[in-house]
Parts: structure tokens; C-alpha cells; sequence
């Protein structure tokens, strides 16, 4: 059993479609300028209402580091595997682009690297973890919208954040038990 | 002695008509190999993300659907060479040679495709022995298609020893062609089956369905083959055996029939989340020529109608109807790949990264991706067209 | 679709080995490193010798902290320095994608020198040396030709480097220069100025109620305001919003009105009305510190501006002018009505600033905690440069213009006391320094008072920021000399005879600047990565070309020798030819380790606490001609101006279909800046004209299809994006796109200018260009 347990907690109340987390994680990661290649969005949710009563919510996201992780599950020759902290990982030399990852993730959360040649995601910045540095879209925001922690931690910013308000996780009906929680 | 073996393997047939029916399919699948190979260079130099148009919301294309298209038709037809040996339907172990050197050279080309869509199909190779993921579905579908290939290379080696038959040996291989077969198929099912993202492919449904339409796929090809290589006159003593295997399509089409219905109602029924998008796609969206044309035309109505208005007794008419099936069962097999992947992981709203039109994501095939699948089809014909040629399928 | 453009994978890293530098930022995160018994991860860390540097951002003005992550001596990331205590620990969009500023292939790497026609893009590299002769010969040229120094302008922006600048115009004695205020916030400035002698700052952190009007901060990022109006909510700050168009911070506030473009003084107004009439205002503050008090309540009475009077101008519902009113009273003094930082909006928009200013008056929301602040500032040394008077000098052109000016102020502005404004000079209050863009350029066009035939531009873009293109190229045609001092191939520097490319801020010894405000700081720049070419600072440029002018007799022949020697010894020997670490260390050496702690940190923050009530002590004197607060302006008073605000009329479309043209920023953009560089431009690839659904209904405009937006002045192609976020009689699309120089690959002709389109109104008081004044029609292209 690792003594953590990592987490990260999004208010999107506060997100202010600034894109300063995709921008970030694009040069942390070296993720290329192209289409397809991201690791982390920010969907502008629709516009609801009509001119002028009219409401807009920013949804950021990203892997969501399931704890039953449909991608991990299907990987062929276990280049997708899980830490035991929690941060759903992919050893790019272990990867035959079988793309079934791809297929199974419910959040569109994986994509082609060709800098890899591999199938890449979200790391949770696990490097920047190593050495005690938050994960870059973490750290750039802001309003920080997101933030990063322990929730076997009980002091810990996520676990009380988690114990002090309503949240949820995206797609419950998948079961995949995301590490990332939205607070409302 | 090296020799007479050979000559004995290599029993060039004196019939010169055959020779007129084989030499185009050569050409044609040699046409193919070099478009295929030419393909494979281009994926070779640019790199698989540069040629294909596979993207990151529909990352299994054509060539997922080709492999599935070639490799279930081998293990149909495994199955209909399982059902001669192991089973007694003489009628079909009347065909063995060609079914069994028709489903190996059919397994290879579907090798062909899933080998050029795997981004390391050589990392894949060892690191299936050394780092196995057995709750992957991938890894079961690898075994037991790799086993297949094994025994149906048993089941060539059975076939053209010379002199000896066991037919003994040969049932068992037969039964466990057969067996792999469905194992494997309906594991290749489950690879979709298991994917619980995509409403449209979770269940049982294509586990089965891959199963049903693979063996009316074999029969289809098996009444397909035996009226090119006999220029549309089917010998006097396959005639039944013809029927039985028009039969078969038959009832395998009947079976698809219900399954689909089933399907599709079940699937925009109350319009359960992503799986209606996906059906609905087929029925009424973009995919709906390919639909009603491809999998209704030519892969059920058609085919059927063509087997009731014969009785399912002239050759000809039969060999039409396959080919009408198998052209069908492309689409098919394309069709449910791809529709599966269309309803977007996430709504194509501004900034999720995701271009959808009228909420569904797109896909079309890229040229280099049909090169590859020219490169399947031209293993299968130039090998097989060969071995007709050179080897006495006959049995 | 599946035009996935596959560029600019620039390999940031290099794979040899070497330590691990483990640089804990922030700090408290210590108990997340991965603990031991965990996998062996190390393969996911970045391998190579790195180092983390502190410096600032200087994407946009707000010069946030930054700490370059630079790994092999390759610039890998830029993260934010958390103990910036304005940018608090953030970083925009903009301020991240300056990471690849420096390795951008087409920036500019050495000096240029046109060898085509203007505009051709046919150049020649040339050395340093010959760049620095070559300006000092033109500048030498021009001032002997025309007899006056002010016949070369010189324009800028602001920026650290900007004072080094100034050395240069200082050195040649050029009065015309023109900066970037008359296009930004030049009438913000002198309308809370006209109220309390400052232009102050918003407590945003800690007001409890706000009224934003026109100030968009979720989008254009003002630090710390942009962090603090969400970061510390949900801690029941209410925030009222007026726009036209409904922005991300419309999605952020509670209230989002639509107004009505240009009749936010009616809001305002009206705003004063209920306030003074049901009596909520601040009885002992206004008794003490306000000065005509009882005039403007009169004025406010008498001319009606009652909530069903504004609802009829801005459209905005009377209730809800009184209600805002009423909570804007209720919870003052934590009660802000933001001042805005852009406010080149309308002709007239001084006196709307003013009301602003004049509602935080009476309510007694200022200088107190929640409310609104003067700016505290830390005090730097300064040096003694002692530059020579010249002779042969005249006047700027944009002050004594006045006569051009009363025909350029156009008949939109069908109000009385705007033409009034014209007493003796082109604008009432013109800053001898920024002047006034508008006027200045027509002052050339006409040749009036005298030629202007040199420009020199550094660090601003006028093709794209000032309105009305047009005639800022045939500026551009009268100039004899053009140099531009750029880091990339902007529009400007594509018309110029000579591009002279600036280091990157990441590569540059930027000298310190007090970022004044509530929580005052001081910032500097070190280079983060060294100089990948040969490109240089304002700093060594000046240098470099007051050199070459000292050797030219001819440039000094109208001042006193001794005056000359001053300037060697003050200006060349003891600044610019010293190391401008010198100079930095000068400027903070009432700071014991102070330079070596900006070094360190990249920011001096002599307190962590916000400074309230300074101006509240008793006989505090404002910088207002009675001392006190006005709300009857004694200056306007004696310029002939109305010196209280009155609602004025907006001009009406003049023919059916058309629409009122806005200006307004993104976040993933600054100005015309940032467009080419890709990691920004992939976020948003063509800029779009917002038309309302209705509208865009009625004239048959898809979605993303392609349409022409005329107005007087211009017309661009671009793609529509059909909404219900704007106003059904407005447009509006984003600066930076349509551009003309080629230099700027990825945006080059796509989308459309603003400035191409944009008439060359103005605001008469402040000479600020008024840039919400364009009405335009709309077609399918
Ligand atoms: N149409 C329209 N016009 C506007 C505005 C608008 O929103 N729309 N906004 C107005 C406002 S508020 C402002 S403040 C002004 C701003 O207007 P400008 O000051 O002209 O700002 P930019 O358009 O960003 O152009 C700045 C130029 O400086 C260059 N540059 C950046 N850093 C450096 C450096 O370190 N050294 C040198 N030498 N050059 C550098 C950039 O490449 C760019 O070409 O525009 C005003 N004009
Ligand atoms: N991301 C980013 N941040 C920036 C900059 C940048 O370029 N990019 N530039 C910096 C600079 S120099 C400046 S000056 C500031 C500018 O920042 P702001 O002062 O916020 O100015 P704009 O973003 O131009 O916002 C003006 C808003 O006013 C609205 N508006 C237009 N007409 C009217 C009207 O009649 N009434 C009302 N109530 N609203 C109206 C527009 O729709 C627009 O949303 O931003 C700074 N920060
Ligand atoms: S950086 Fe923060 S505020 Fe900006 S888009 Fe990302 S989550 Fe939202
Ligand atoms: S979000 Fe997708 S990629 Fe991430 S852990 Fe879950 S299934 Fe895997
Ligand atoms: S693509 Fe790579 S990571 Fe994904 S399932 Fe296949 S082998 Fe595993
Ligand atoms: S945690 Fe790191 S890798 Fe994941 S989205 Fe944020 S910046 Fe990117
Ligand atoms: S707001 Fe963004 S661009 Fe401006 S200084 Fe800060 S980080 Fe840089
Ligand atoms: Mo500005």
C-alpha cells in the first residue's frame, strides 16, 4: 500500500476558458503544436438561455486517472499500467499502437504521440512529482481551478475540499472511478 | 527424391481451361501486391499518423475492418472444413484442400492488415511472450488466432503430404480449426464486445454476430472460388456440395437477419446513450448508404433472394449470391467498425479538442490505407490463384 | 477534419545524462514525492543539467513572474514565480507560449536593410555597425534638411527597455513622440484624474460588491485583478457586468447586463440619481473630502437622469439600475466600480470615466479596503542623464494641430460640449510625452505645423493598433526614414527601410520598474537563455547609435558645448557605456541586497501588505486644483469644458443594416503580438466576426461562413461566428488577424484587421482614439 493517494479536485466555477493549463502542459510535456496531439482540455460548454439571460460553464479536463481504468484493462502487453499512488501511466517502450486504449477510454483522454511513438495521455506530470512540483496546469492557473493532492492525506487542500462540498466525476455510469473530481 | 516429391506436391494439372480462369486473378493479385507494397513503403517512410486516416476519436479504420473482414471469413471457413473432418458432412470434406489452403492464405492477408495498422507490430511480437496482459481481450484474440494459423499449417502440411492420409489426425485438426476458429472469432468479438465506452460495441452481440456471418462469409467464398476456378460449371460431383454450402449462407444470412433486427432496435429503442447515435448513424446519418446498399443490399436481401428464387440448387446462381454476400460483407464489417467509433467520447463542443458534424465524429479511409488493404487482397488472390495453379486443390 | 498541420516539433530536450536538479518550488509539496516503495518512475524524468531562472513576463503589459526552466541551456518551460505578488503565481496562456519566443523561426535575427520598394520584402543583412551609421546618418540628414528635430517621430510602447528608448529621442531632441496611452486607457486616465488627481486601482480581492463595466477581466488579463476576482470567490463577492457582448467574465458574474454601446453614462448616471436622491450616499465623507457636492447633485436632479430615464438610453430594466444602485451604496465602502483599463471607446468616454470615479466618491469607497485604492509605488534611484537643448526643435505637431483636429473629430459626435473641447490645443489635456495618436498622424498627413519625414517605432505596432490603416500607411509613404525596432517582422517593421531585431525578453538585462498598485512591486529581467543571435536590447541599440551620432558634427551644431559634454559624460560614460547591471544596481541601492535579491527572485515585494488610507489623512491634498475630490471640475470649468458629466447622445446608424463595430481582446492573445506563434495560434487559427442569431438569420449568414464587413474606412473577409453573445446592433471580432506582412506566416491575410476597419474618431479631451465609433455593414463574401 502506498501512503498516497493522489487526487485532483476542479472547482470549474472559477475556470475562466484562459487555456493556460493546455498551453502549459503542451510545453511541460513536450506535446507537439498539432490538432490532435493534447493531453488537456477546456471544453466551452453550450451557451444556455436566450439574449440576454444567458449562462456559460468552462469544463477543463483531462485523463482521469481511473481507478478501474477501462485503458489499462485492454492493453494488450501492459505498457498502460497504474502506480500504486494512483497515476495511470503508459511505458511508451512497452506500446505496439494496438490503439485499443484509445477505443476503450470514455474520455477521449489518449492520442498518438510522434514523439513517443507511442499511445500518450496525462502523466500527472508524474516528474514534476518526483521531484515535488505540482503538475504544470496545476500550478500555471489563474484562479486555480484544479488542485493537486494526497486524499489519504486528511489535512490535505483535495481531502478538504472533497469533505467540504458537493462533487462529482464524469461519466459515473462508466464505473471508471476517476481520481478527478469536480466540486460544485 | 527431393524431387519426386515436389513433383508429387506439385501436380500441375492437365486441365488447360483452369489455367484461363487462374492467370487474371494472378495478375490482378499481383496488381494489388505492388499497390500494397507501394503502400507499405509510403507507411514505412512517412510513418503510420502521416498516411492513415485513422485520428485520435476513430483510431480503429478500415484496416481494423479488413482484418476483421479476411480473418473471420478464415475461421468460417475452418469451420466449414471442421464441420467435413470432424463431423462427417461429407459434403463439405469433399472441398477440403481448397477450404483449408483458402483459410490459411485468407488468415495470412488478414495478418497483413493488422500487422501494417499496429504501430510495432514487431515490438508486439515478443513482448506478447514476455509481457502479457491476459485481462486484455487483444492478447486472447492473439493466441487464438496465432493457434489457428498454426493448425491450419498442420492441416496444409496433412493435406499435401505426400502419399499418406490420416484421416484421423486430419479430423482432430479439423475439429480444432474449427473450435480455435470460433474461439477466436468471437474473441475478436470481444474485443469490441469489452470496450464499454462504446455503447454500440458492448455485449454479446458481436461475439456472436462475427461468428454467424464468418461462416456464411466461408460458405460464401467457398461458392464463390469453386465457380471461378470451374469457369461458373461446377463439376456434376460438388453439386451438393454446392447446395449445402448455399444452405449454409443461407441460414447464416437468416440468422444475421434476426440478430441485426434485434440490434438495431435494441439500439435506438428509447435511444440509449452512444449506441443509438451509432445506429442511427447507420440507419439515417452519414453512414446510410453504406447501410441500406452495402449490409442490407448486398449482404442480406440480395443474396437471400437470389438462393430462394434458385431453391438453392444452381451453382451458378449460388456462386453469384456469394459474391454478392462477400462484396455485402465488406460493408458490413466496415460499417460497424466505424460506426461504433462515431458518437465522440465527448461533445464536439468549442475547445474539447473534438470536430464533429451534427454530433458525430468522421472518418474516411485514406488512400494509403486502401493500399493496404490492396495489399490483403492481393496476398489472398495471388497466393491463392497460385496454388490453384500449381496445386491440385481438388479433392 | 483532418487537416492536422504537423509542425514546429521542435525538440526541446537533450537526452544526455547529469543531475537532477531538485528545485522544490513552492514548497509544501514535499510530501508528494512519490514514495519509495513506488515503481521505478524515473523514466518519466526530463534527463539533462537543469536550472531555474527568475525573471518577468513581458508578453503583455503586466509583467507577471516567471521561472524559466532551462534544461542543456535549451529554454524548456517557463513556469510562474509564486512569490510575484501581483501575478500571484500564475501564468496566461500568452505568458507559457513565450517559451518559444526565442526559438521562433521567423523572428528576426539580424539587421535589415530594404533593398525594394516598400512593402516589397526585399531586404539585405547588414551589421550592427552599419545599422547604428545608417540611423545616425538618416537622423543627421533629416535634422539638417528640415532644421528641426521634431521632424523625425519616434514611437513606442511601454516596456522595460521603453527608457532606453527615450534615451535616443532624448539624444537626437525629437519632441514628437507618440506612445501607446491615446489608444488604451488615456481617457480612464483623465477622467478619474478630473475626480482625485490619480488614475487609482480596484480592491478586487477584497470588495465585496462590483460593478465591471466594459472591462473584460476574465479575457484581458490585468494582474491581480484577473486572479482575484475568481480565485477568491466563493466568498460572496456579487460582480455586475455591463457588455455588449456576454465575454467570459459575463460567464463569471452574477449579472450580466447587455447595455446598449455607449450608454453606460446613462447607467452610471443614473446610478448617481438613486443613490443622492434616496440618500444612501457617504453624508461625512462627501461633508469632508468632495468638493461641489451639492452643484452636481443639482446637475443630476435637473437634468432627470432617472433609472426609466436610462432604461430608455442603455436598455438595461430601472430595477435593476436601482437595484445595483441600492447594493452598490449598501455594501460601500467594499463597493467597486472597476476603472477599466482600456477606455479608447467613444468620444465623450472621459465624462462616463468620471461618473464611475464620482459613484465611489460619494459612497466614500475610496482608499479603504475592499474599495478603490491609489497606487503605491516603491521608490527606485534614479539617475541624472542631462541631455542638451537643441535649437533646431519645434513644438509637437499633434498640439498645435488644432484646426486639423476640429475637422478630424468628426460629426459623430453630435454633441455640443465634446466640440468644445478644442480650446488651444488639439486635445484639452494632451501628455507631452504619448500625445495623441490620432491627431499626430493626421498632423503629418497634412504636413501641418511642418514635415515629419523620419519614424522611428519601437516595440509598438501601429498598422495594427492604431485605427484606420490606411492613412497610417500613407504615414508611413511621407516618411523619408523608417526604422523599426522589432523582434519580429510586425506590419510596421514589413513597411520599414530599416528592421532592427531585439532580443527576446528571455534573452535581455531589462533594467528594474517599480509595478506600482496596491501591492507595489519592483521587477527586473536577466536573461534566462543566452542570445541565440545576433540581436540586441534598446539598452546597446541607443548606445550603439548615440555612438554613431557623436561622431556626426552636424547633429550637435545647435547646442552649447558644454551641454555636449554633459551628455558624454552623463548619458554615454556613466550609463550606456557601462554594464546595465550598473545601472540596475544603482537603481535599487536603497535596497541593501536588493539586486541580488531581484536576481534571485526575479521581484523585490517590500510588503506583503496592501497599503489603505494615505489619502484619507487629514489634510492630504489631492492633485485636483481644489485639493479635494471634485465632482465639479474646476479645470474643465476653466477650459471651457462642461464641468460635470451630462449624458450625450450616441451616434445612430446612418443608413439600415448597420451595425456598431467593438473592439475587445482574447486571453490566448496580446494585441497583434502573439498570433504567430503557433501554440497560441492553434487555439484559435482565424478570428471570426460575432453577429447575433437573429441578425445573421436575417441576412442569410451561416455559421462559419465567409462574409465582408464594410465600413467608411475599410473592408475585410472573415468568417462569421453566428451567436446569441452579442447584441443584436452590434459586431465584433478580435485584434490581430488579416495581417499584412508576410513575416507573420500564420496569420498573413487570414481573418480580418481591426484597424482596417476602424474610423479615426477621438475623444477630445484626452486625444484618445475612440475606437467603438465604426459603424459596418455585413455581406456574404
Ligand atoms: N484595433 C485595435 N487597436 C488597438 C487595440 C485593440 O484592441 N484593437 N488596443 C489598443 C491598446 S489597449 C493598446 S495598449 C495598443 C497596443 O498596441 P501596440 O503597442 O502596437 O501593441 P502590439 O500590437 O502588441 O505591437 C507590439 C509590437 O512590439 C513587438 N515587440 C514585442 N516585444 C518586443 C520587444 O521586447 N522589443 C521590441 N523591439 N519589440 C517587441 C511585437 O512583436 C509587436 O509587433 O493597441 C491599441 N490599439
Ligand atoms: N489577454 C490579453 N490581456 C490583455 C491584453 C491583451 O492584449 N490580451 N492587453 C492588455 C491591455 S494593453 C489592456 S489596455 C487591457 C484591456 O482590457 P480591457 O480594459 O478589459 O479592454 P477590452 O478587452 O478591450 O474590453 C473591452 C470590453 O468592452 C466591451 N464593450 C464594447 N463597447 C462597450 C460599451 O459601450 N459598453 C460596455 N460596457 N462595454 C463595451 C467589449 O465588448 C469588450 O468586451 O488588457 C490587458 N490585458
Ligand atoms: S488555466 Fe485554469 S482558468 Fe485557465 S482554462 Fe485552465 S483551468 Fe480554466
Ligand atoms: S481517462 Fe481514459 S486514459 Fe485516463 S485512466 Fe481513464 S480510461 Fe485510462
Ligand atoms: S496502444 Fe499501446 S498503450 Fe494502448 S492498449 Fe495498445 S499497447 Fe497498450
Ligand atoms: S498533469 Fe501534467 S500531463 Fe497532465 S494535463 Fe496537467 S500538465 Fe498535462
Ligand atoms: S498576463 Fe500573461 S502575458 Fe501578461 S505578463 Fe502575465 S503571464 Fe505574461
Ligand atoms: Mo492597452
Amino acid at each position: 500500500m502506498s501512503q498516497q493517494r493522489y487526487a485532483i479536485v476542479l472547482d470549474t466555477r472559477k475556470c475562466l476558458n484562459c487555456k493556460a493549463c493546455t498551453v502549459a502542459c503542451k510545453f511541460e510535456n513536450d506535446v507537439p503544436v498539432e490538432d490532435e496531439a493534447y493531453r488537456i482540455w477546456v471544453t466551452e460548454m453550450p451557451l444556455t438561455g436566450r439574449f440576454p439571460y444567458l449562462h456559460q460553464e468552462f469544463q477543463p479536463s483531462q485523463c482521469q486517472h481511473c481507478e478501474n481504468a477501462p485503458c489499462e484493462k485492454v492493453c494488450p502487453t501492459r505498457a498502460t499500467f497504474t502506480t500504486e499512488a494512483g497515476a495511470v501511466l503508459v511505458d511508451y517502450d512497452k506500446c505496439i499502437l494496438c490503439k485499443a486504449c484509445m477505443v476503450a477510454c470514455p474520455y477521449d483522454a489518449r492520442f498518438v504521440s510522434l514523439e513517443h511513438k507511442a499511445v500518450e495521455k496525462c502523466t500527472l506530470c508524474i516528474h514534476r512529482l518526483q521531484e515535488g512540483r505540482e503538475p504544470a496546469c496545476v500550478e500555471t492557473c489563474p484562479t486555480k481551478v484544479r488542485v493537486f493532492g494526497d486524499l489519504n492525506d486528511p489535512k490535505s487542500e483535495v481531502s478538504r475540499l472533497l469533505g467540504s462540498s458537493n462533487s462529482y466525476r464524469l461519466k459515473p455510469e462508466k464505473n471508471t472511478r476517476p481520481r478527478l473530481y469536480y466540486v460544485t | 527424391m527431393f524431387r519426386e516429391q515436389l513433383q508429387s506436391v506439385y501436380q500441375i494439372h492437365k486441365n488447360h481451361s483452369r489455367d484461363v480462369h487462374n492467370l487474371p486473378f494472378i495478375w490482378l493479385g499481383a496488381v494489388f501486391l505492388v499497390l500494397g507494397l507501394i503502400g507499405v513503403l509510403l507507411v514505412l517512410f512517412k510513418g503510420h499518423e502521416a498516411v492513415y486516416g485513422v485520428s485520435r476519436e476513430v483510431p480503429w479504420g478500415l484496416l481494423i475492418a479488413t482484418y476483421a473482414y479476411l480473418v473471420i471469413t478464415s475461421t468460417g471457413l475452418a469451420f466449414i472444413g471442421g464441420l467435413g473432418h470432424a463431423f462427417g458432412f461429407e459434403k463439405f470434406a469433399k472441398m477440403n484442400k481448397r477450404i483449408v489452403v483458402l483459410a490459411f492464405i485468407t488468415l495470412l492477408a488478414g495478418f497483413t492488415q493488422i500487422g501494417m495498422e499496429l504501430g510495432h507490430p514487431f515490438r508486439l511480437m515478443y513482448l506478447f511472450l514476455l509481457s502479457p496482459h491476459f485481462q486484455a481481450p487483444i492478447v486472447w484474440m492473439g493466441i487464438f488466432y496465432s493457434m489457428e494459423l498454426v493448425i491450419l499449417g498442420v492441416e496444409l502440411y496433412l493435406i499435401f503430404r505426400p502419399g499418406k492420409t490420416n484421416r484421423q489426425l486430419t479430423a482432430v485438426f479439423g475439429f480444432l480449426a474449427l473450435l480455435v476458429g470460433v474461439i477466436a472469432t468471437s474473441n475478436l468479438g470481444f474485443v469490441f464486445g469489452s470496450i464499454n465506452a462504446r455503447p454500440f460495441y458492448h455485449g454479446i452481440y458481436f461475439p456472436v454476430f462475427l461468428v454467424v456471418s464468418g461462416i456464411a462469409a466461408g460458405a460464401a467464398l467457398l461458392l464463390v472460388i469453386n465457380n471461378i476456378v470451374s469457369g461458373f460449371k461446377v463439376r456434376e460431383e460438388l453439386q451438393d456440395s454446392m447446395q449445402a454450402l448455399g444452405k449454409l449462407m443461407g441460414l447464416g444470412i437468416g440468422v444475421m437477419i434476426f440478430l441485426y433486427a434485434w440490434k438495431l432496435i435494441s439500439s435506438v429503442y428509447s435511444e440509449p446513450e452512444g449506441m443509438s447515435q451509432a445506429a442511427l448513424a447507420l440507419i439515417s446519418g452519414p453512414m446510410a448508404l453504406h447501410f441500406w446498399i452495402g449490409e442490407v443490399g448486398l449482404a442480406l436481401v440480395l443474396p437471400l433472394l437470389l438462393i430462394v428464387l434458385c431453391r438453392g440448387r444452381n451453382s451458378a446462381i449460388l456462386g453469384l449470391s456469394g459474391l454478392i454476400y462477400m462484396l455485402g460483407l465488406f460493408f458490413t464489417r466496415y460499417d460497424f467498425v466505424v460506426a461504433g467509433q462515431l458518437p465522440p467520447m465527448r461533445p464536439g463542443f468549442e475547445g474539447s479538442g473534438v470536430d464533429t458534424v451534427k454530433g458525430l465524429v468522421h472518418y474516411t479511409p485514406s488512400p494509403v490505407e486502401w493500399m493496404i488493404f490492396a495489399l490483403g487482397l492481393g496476398v489472398f488472390f495471388f497466393f491463392y490463384f497460385l496454388a490453384e495453379r500449381y496445386l491440385d486443390l481438388q479433392t | 477534419m483532418m487537416n492536422s498541420l504537423k509542425m514546429n516539433r521542435r525538440r526541446f530536450l537533450g537526452v544526455s545524462g547529469g543531475a537532477l536538479a531538485a528545485a522544490t518550488l513552492g514548497s509544501g509539496l514535499g510530501q508528494l514525492r512519490a514514495a519509495k516503495s513506488e515503481e521505478d518512475l524515473s523514466r518519466f524524468q526530463k534527463r539533462g543539467k537543469k536550472e531555474y531562472i527568475a525573471s518577468n513576463c513581458a508578453m503583455c503589459v503586466n509583467k507577471c513572474g516567471i521561472i524559466g526552466e532551462v534544461i542543456d541551456g535549451k529554454l524548456h518551460k517557463i513556469n510562474p514565480n509564486p512569490e510575484h505578488l501581483k501575478s500571484r503565481g500564475m501564468l496566461c496562456a500568452k505568458g507559457n507560449a513565450g517559451a518559444s519566443l526565442p526559438y521562433s523561426p521567423e523572428r528576426l535575427k539580424k539587421p535589415l536593410l530594404r533593398t525594394g520598394k516598400r512593402g516589397e520584402g526585399k531586404w539585405k543583412e547588414i551589421s550592427w555597425e552599419e545599422a547604428y551609421r545608417h540611423v545616425a546618418q538618416n537622423l543627421a540628414r533629416l535634422k539638417q534638411k528640415y532644421k528641426n528635430r521634431s521632424s523625425v517621430a519616434f514611437a513606442s510602447t511601454e516596456g522595460l527597455q521603453e527608457e532606453f528608448f527615450y534615451y535616443l529621442v532624448s539624444g537626437f531632441g525629437s519632441l514628437n513622440t507618440v506612445r501607446h496611452p491615446t489608444l488604451c486607457l488615456s481617457t480612464n486616465i483623465q477622467g478619474w484624474s478630473s475626480v482625485y488627481g490619480v488614475y487609482p486601482d480596484a480592491d478586487l480581492q477584497n470588495a465585496e460588491f462590483v460593478v465591471m463595466i466594459g472591462s473584460d477581466r476574465a479575457q484581458s488579463f490585468i494582474t491581480p485583478d484577473s486572479v482575484d476576482f475568481q480565485r477568491f470567490k466563493p466568498k460572496g463577492q456579487t460582480l455586475v457586468y455591463l457588455d455588449p457582448r456576454f465575454t467570459e467574465t459575463a460567464a463569471k458574474a452574477d449579472k450580466w447586463f447587455a447595455v446598449k454601446p455607449r450608454t453606460d453614462m446613462a447607467f452610471t448616471l443614473a446610478m448617481l440619481y438613486v443613490i443622492l436622491e434616496e440618500e444612501l450616499y457617504d453624508k461625512t465623507f462627501a461633508k469632508r473630502e468632495l468638493h461641489g457636492f451639492e452643484r452636481f447633485r443639482e446637475h443630476v436632479f435637473a437634468n432627470g437622469y432617472t433609472p426609466e430615464w436610462a432604461e430608455s438610453k442603455c436598455e438595461i430594466p430601472a430595477d435593476e439600475i436601482r437595484w445595483t444602485a441600492r447594493q452598490f451604496a449598501r455594501h460601500a465602502p467594499r463597493s467597486v466600480i472597476y476603472p477599466g483599463r482600456r477606455s479608447s471607446f467613444y468620444a465623450h468616454e472621459v465624462y462616463f470615466r468620471q461618473t464611475c470615479a464620482m459613484l465611489t466618491a460619494i459612497c466614500g469607497c475610496w482608499d479603504v479596503k475592499g474599495g478603490i485604492v491609489p497606487k503605491s509605488s516603491v521608490p527606485l534611484s534614479s539617475h541624472t542623464p542631462l541631455f542638451p537643448f537643441f535649437y533646431d526643435v519645434k513644438e509637437r505637431v499633434d498640439k498645435e494641430a488644432v484646426g486639423i483636429v476640429k475637422k478630424v473629430v468628426p460629426s459623430v459626435v453630435d454633441c455640443p460640449l465634446v466640440g468644445t473641447g478644442l480650446p488651444e490645443d488639439s486635445c484639452a489635456f494632451l501628455s507631452e510625452r504619448d500625445g495623441s495618436w490620432i491627431t499626430f498622424r493626421e498632423a503629418v498627413l497634412h504636413d501641418e505645423p511642418y514635415p515629419v519625414r523620419g519614424f522611428v517605432c519601437f516595440k509598438q505596432n501601429p498598422l495594427q493598433s492604431v485605427p484606420n490603416t490606411a492613412k497610417t500607411l500613407q504615414m508611413l509613404e511621407k516618411m523619408e526614414f523608417i526604422c523599426v525596432i522589432e523582434q519580429q517582422m510586425s506590419d510596421t517593421a514589413w513597411y520599414a527601410d530599416l528592421v532592427l531585431p531585439h532580443s527576446t525578453y528571455l534573452e535581455s538585462w531589462d533594467p528594474c520598474h517599480a509595478l506600482s498598485g496596491i501591492w507595489p512591486v519592483v521587477v527586473a529581467r536577466q536573461p534566462v537563455i543566452q542570445p541565440l543571435f545576433n540581436t540586441r536590447t534598446m539598452f546597446e541599440i541607443s548606445r550603439g547609435i548615440l555612438t554613431e551620432m557623436l561622431k556626426i558634427p552636424e547633429l550637435w551644431d545647435d547646442v552649447e558645448a558644454e551641454a555636449l559634454e554633459d551628455f558624454k559624460k552623463t548619458v554615454m560614460q556613466e550609463i550606456l557605456e557601462q554594464p546595465i547591471q550598473k545601472y540596475m544596481q544603482h537603481q535599487l541601492k536603497d535596497y541593501p541586497g536588493g539586486y541580488e535579491r531581484i536576481l534571485e527572485k526575479g521581484v523585490l515585494v517590500p510588503s506583503q501588505k496592501p497599503n489603505y488610507g494615505k489619502t484619507r489623512q487629514n489634510g492630504f491634498r489631492f492633485k485636483t486644483k481644489t485639493g479635494k475630490i471634485e465632482l465639479f471640475n474646476e479645470r474643465f470649468h476653466k477650459r471651457g469644458l462642461d464641468p460635470m458629466p451630462s449624458y450625450c447622445e450616441p451616434l445612430r446608424p446612418q443608413k439600415e443594416g448597420e451595425y456598431r463595430f467593438l473592439v475587445g481582446r482574447t486571453a490566448w492573445h496580446t494585441h497583434s503580438s502573439t498570433q504567430n506563434i503557433p501554440h497560441l495560434w492553434e487555439i484559435m487559427k482565424e478570428n471570426a466576426v460575432w453577429i447575433n442569431t437573429a441578425e445573421a438569420a436575417r441576412l442569410g449568414i451561416h455559421d462559419g461562413q465567409y462574409c465582408r464587413v464594410t465600413s467608411k474606412v475599410g473592408q475585410q473577409t472573415l468568417k462569421a461566428y453566428v451567436t446569441e453573445k452579442i447584441r443584436p446592433d452590434a459586431v465584433y471580432y478580435v485584434n490581430g488577424w488579416g495581417r499584412l506582412s508576410p513575416g507573420m506566416s500564420l496569420v498573413y491575410k487570414k481573418g480580418g484587421s481591426e484597424a482596417e476597419i476602424l474610423e479615426d474618431t477621438m475623444d477630445s479631451i484626452s486625444g484618445s482614439a475612440a475606437m467603438h465609433e465604426t459603424y459596418v455593414t455585413i455581406e456574404k463574401a
